[in-house]
């Protein structure tokens, strides 16, 4: 039941990397932001603010620093997705 | 134009109204009148005094929070001491690189013999672990705790005691600090928010998310507002970047009717507000839309115009400036209300402001007429005293003329900016020297130290491209040694390399001094780049 859900959102999450860079880029879960995929610190920002409206979560700020791979990113999500409220 | 004032005296002016600041930040605003800043700062300034603290000590400030910044900085000026501001370690890589932002942060503070540290509290441990490195440094204080009774400050600075030093450049031995002194400070930004800047009144309201730790943000919407006790509302840079709407949003709510920015952020408004953010927005308050700090692109503001007409946005409200931190802010600005002045897709800064000189001038220092490309030299009452601590201000003031550094031309006694003679690289309105992104990556394991070179490819209606050329030592295949100088730079100044040249020995050239050969090893790659597309 996992393993499907988690599939498609690393896919969400790699569609929604394409958007915010302006390179065209080829992520997988291994790719680190800044060192292949080209991200400045503005992008890192609009990146969190993309994924927060695409996957209605809220991301805080102080965790952005230690997130590196597109791995981690989509670890992340998909924990703060769990912890989403439903309503 | 009002008389000179100090930074205390200007804030106990503004007390006495009802005026004051909106800090907004994770979606509430808080209101802190002048008054409120006044009685904070007194308290913190007389905490410093008795933390042992004397006139004409040097106190770094290393706060990104503005309430805190603003009230720190006003109660150094109270207590008689200098602030200074350093850059906050950047929101990347805090985790990651706090180590090698600490030790440029270290430079910075031995050399300028700072005698504290105003920070946070989670930031004093790894500061006052630098007091080994910084025998000047003796206060580490978290400015929390800088609360004390209201006693009135008794040693209040003059006009000609130095206001702040603003820190631009710290990794070389002779860290560059922009020291102003509050005449300085009062002679710009009473020409800012004079009849020939800003015009600005009692109706005004300036809106700014701009960091305080660049002149821009600091001294144009902070200060500005500050000397003519009108009300500014400032949010956090990163609220800005995360969501550009948040900046036209708090326009709206505030009827913000003042706000500066530069191009870039004009840009992210146009390409990352959604149609769906539109609704709600008014601009129609907004008169004065200030674009400064980096080069500015007509596509950009017109794209801008265009997006946002129809929520109230007038074009005419554009206000192209030119200015620089070692002339507190501003030289020169368009006249108000005036559509943008373009030529050869260049947009006019127009003339200086009152009481000041421009001039262009050749390589041989002879004046130029108009119509002729040379270096923008500036004159007046908002240049620097100098850099901090340094007994020549290098070459940047000759005869009172400031070297900018900068190419233009005037036409009809209106300045065009079209380039840069020094090797500064510009991204997101802020500047970077090449020497600190050449110092940040000297100690990765596979760098020939001393050996890298890094530089800005100028391209029109674009960011720069940063380049950096790396001669390896050999331990570490160049793909991976590509890789750690992105990481570290992303790390350290959240700029990305667009190219790391990783080179053969001897490409980098030296001078005799020891210095690397910028602009030759520049040439060195450009023509090996050329040799790689032919192939």
């Amino acid at each position: 039941m996992v393993q499907p859900a988690s599939a498609s959102l690393e896919d969400t999450v790699i569609d929604v990397l394409k958007n915010v860079s302006r390179r065209p880029i080829e992520p997988t879960v291994d790719s680190d932001l800044v060192a292949d995929l080209g991200f400045d610190s503005l992008q890192v920002l609009e990146l969190v603010a993309e994924l927060e409206d695409r996957f209605d979560i809220s991301i805080p700020l102080n965790d952005v620093p230690s997130t590196r791979t597109v791995g981690q990113i989509v670890a992340q999500v998909a924990r703060l997705v769990g912890e989403r409220p439903t309503a | 134009m009002g008389r000179l004032r100090t930074l205390p005296d200007a804030l106990s002016e503004a007390a006495r109204g009802d005026a004051g600041y909106v800090f907004a930040s994770g979606g509430a605003d808080t209101f802190r009148s002048f008054a409120d800043i006044r009685a904070s700062s007194v308290r913190a300034a007389r905490a410093l005094r008795e933390a042992g603290l004397r006139k004409g000590d040097l106190v770094a400030l290393v706060l990104a929070d503005a309430e805190a910044f603003l009230t720190m900085l006003c109660a150094a000026s109270m207590a008689g001491v200098i602030p200074a501001s350093l850059y906050p370690p950047a929101l990347m890589g805090a985790a990651g690189d706090l180590s090698r932002y600490l030790q440029l942060t270290a430079g910075i503070l031995r050399a300028s013999r700072a005698t504290a540290v105003v920070t946070t509290s989670t930031l004093v441990p790894a500061f006052a672990g630098l007091r080994a490195r910084c025998p000047s440094l003796s206060l580490v204080l978290a400015h929390e705790q800088l609360d004390a009774s209201l006693i009135e400050p008794d040693d209040l600075p003059t006009l000609d005691d130095i206001a702040f030093v603003q820190f631009t450049s710290g990794s070389t031995s002779m860290p560059k600090g922009v020291t102003l002194s509050h005449a300085n400070l009062s002679a710009n930004i009473d020409a800012i928010n004079g009849p020939s800047g800003l015009m600005t009144g009692a109706d005004d309201v300036g809106v700014s998310w701009l960091p305080l730790n660049h002149d821009m943000g600091l001294v144009g919407m902070a200060l500005g507002a500050m000397y003519a006790a009108r009300p500014c509302v400032l949010l956090p840079p990163q609220s800005f970047v995360k969501r550009p709407a948040e900046w036209l949003r708090a326009l709206t709510r505030h009827g913000g009717t003042i706000s500066f920015a530069p191009n870039f952020a004009y840009d992210l408004c146009v390409r990352r507000v959604k149609d769906a953010d539109l609704e709600g927005l008014d601009l129609s308050s907004w008169r004065v839309a200030g674009c400064g700090a980096e080069p500015i692109h007509p596509p950009t503001l017109a794209a801008f115009a265009r997006k946002f007409a129809p929520v109230g946005f007038r074009e005419t409200s554009f206000l192209p400036s030119y200015g620089l931190a070692e002339h507190v802010l501003a030289a020169t600005f368009a006249p108000r209300g005036r559509a943008l002045r373009t030529e050869n897709s260049l947009v006019s800064c127009g003339s200086p402001l009152p009481g000041h000189a421009i001039r262009i001038v050749d390589e041989d220092n002879q004046p130029l007429p108009e119509r002729h490309v040379g270096e923008i030299l500036l004159a007046g009452p908002s240049v620097m005293l100098g850099y901090y601590q340094q007994d020549h201000p290098g070459d940047a003031v000759e005869d009172g003329w400031l070297h900018t550094g900068d190419l233009g031309y005037l036409a009809d006694g209106e300045l065009f900016v079209c380039g840069r003679v020094k090797d500064v690289i510009i991204a997101n309105g802020r500047k970077y020297h090449p020497q600190d992104l050449e110092w940040a990556v000297d100690d990765l394991a596979g760098v020939r130290r001393g050996r890298v070179v890094a530089f800005g490819m100028v391209g029109e209606g674009r960011a720069d491209r940063v380049v950096m050329v790396v001669e390896p030592n050999g331990t570490v295949p160049a793909a991976s040694l590509t890789e750690m100088v992105r990481r570290r730079i992303g790390d350290l100044f959240g700029l990305y390399v667009d190219e790391v040249a990783v080179v053969p020995s001897g490409t980098v050239g030296r001078t005799t001094s020891g210095k690397v050969q910028r602009a030759a090893t520049r040439e060195k790659w450009a023509s090996l780049a050329e040799l790689r597309a032919e192939s």
